[in-house]
């Protein structure tokens, strides 16, 4: 259900930028890392719905789902989702829907550890992003 | 663009955030965090510190969960007190981040809580790192900043002060928590008088509160929303100046 505040966050955020240009927003591209496993269709339906009565009313949204690479930097391997998925497959079990990387996908060297030495010490690219903005 | 950023400014806009915080640990600002937001009935207590963690352990709702809804995450909630933690979100469990995380995740927490007071104290970290850039990036807050009278802990505060100073802030209260004991009526002050840190609040001009020790506090963690000693009664006097 987290979708739904983070569609909130975005038409907020983006009817403000507009207002402050006087511009109509068209189209937004949304980046999201794959482990935060977020539900495209619900938060496309949540984005739609309060998008109304605001600049973004004839908005589409796209949101672009990326696999980020990691790095870790104790002992410099780097490897992608592939190889973390099953740590991030158990950790879903555990806390169920709303676990941990769902929420802050930042979280995720509490959670995973690097596949060749184990260390916490992982980065990546892991926020949520505004990549696009179509104005008319 | 940084949309959970810009929520955070938006939630946290036209709010009086007060920030609990001390350049080191150890000093108790937890519990005055915990005692100031109880102090003012309604409020909402987020715990930035990140690692630590404290704040749900003195409300006795560590280990839980925070519901998430359609409106973000819902507070756990104490004593009158709507509590926000990294711990509603992990559990008992620890919590290493590098520094980059640890901006997304005050974000993150700022964003998504379900913020509806007009006062929010926020439980800094120990020291001066990340959490502290993040919570200046996303409000304009009113620092409280706790000290003990040691001279050990007096180093780290003057150089918070001045950090604060630079930001073009200044300490709203200078806390000095364990200051003294009373003894039937008399008080001895065990870790010394404290008289630096009350030179450095005259110095930037930030008034200097006395919160003695007081042993039966420790019966309290875990229901610190019951206790009504000494240090409440103090802590209560700093609240009402805020």
């Amino acid at each position: 259900m987290h979708e739904w505040s983070l569609a909130l966050s975005l038409v907020q955020t983006l009817d403000r930028w507009a207002l402050e240009r006087g511009v109509q927003i068209r189209r937004v591209v949304l980046s999201v890392p794959s482990p935060a496993q977020l539900d495209v269709s619900i938060l496309t339906e949540a984005f739609d719905s309060l998008k109304r009565e605001s600049r973004l009313e004839g908005a589409r949204l796209e949101v672009k789902v990326r696999s980020p690479r990691y790095r870790c930097r104790a002992c410099g391997y780097e490897f992608g989702q592939e190889e973390v998925d099953p740590q991030i497959r158990r950790l879903v079990g555990q806390y169920g829907e709303e676990y941990p990387l769902h929420l802050i996908p930042e979280l995720l060297p509490t959670f995973v550890r690097c596949p060749r030495c184990g260390s916490h010490d992982i980065e990546a690219e892991l926020s949520i992003k505004v990549e696009e903005v179509e104005t008319a | 663009m940084r949309p959970l950023l810009e929520l955070a400014r938006e939630k946290l806009r036209r709010r009086k955030v007060i920030a609990v915080m001390s350049g080191k640990g150890g000093v108790g600002k937890s519990v005055v965090a915990a005692l100031l937001a109880l102090a003012r009935p309604g409020s909402v207590l987020v715990d930035l510190d990140l690692e630590g963690m404290s704040a749900p352990k003195l409300f006795g709702v560590a280990g839980r969960l925070h519901e998430v809804g359609k409106e973000g995450i819902e507070p756990l909630e104490a004593g009158g007190v709507k509590l926000f933690s990294l711990g509603g979100i992990v559990g008992d469990r620890y919590v290493v981040l590098p520094g980059y995380g640890q901006a997304g995740a005050v974000e993150a927490l700022l964003a998504f809580a379900k913020i509806d007071s007009d006062i929010v104290v926020v439980d800094m970290p120990p020291g001066m790192g990340e959490e502290l850039l993040a919570l200046g990036r996303a409000a304009d807050y009113l620092p409280v900043v706790v000290t003990t009278p040691s001279k050990a802990s007096y180093k780290v505060v003057r150089q918070l002060v001045d950090y604060l100073a630079e930001a073009g802030k200044r300490p709203a209260a200078l806390v000095l928590n364990m200051a003294y004991l009373d003894c039937g009526g008399s008080r001895v002050y065990p870790f010394g008088r404290g008289d630096e840190a009350r030179r450095l609040g005259e110095a930037v001009g930030a008034p200097v509160y006395e919160v003695p020790v007081d042993p039966s506090l420790e019966d309290y963690v875990g229901r610190i929303h019951e206790y009504r000693g000494p240090v409440a009664d103090a802590v209560r006097k700093v609240a009402e100046r805020l």
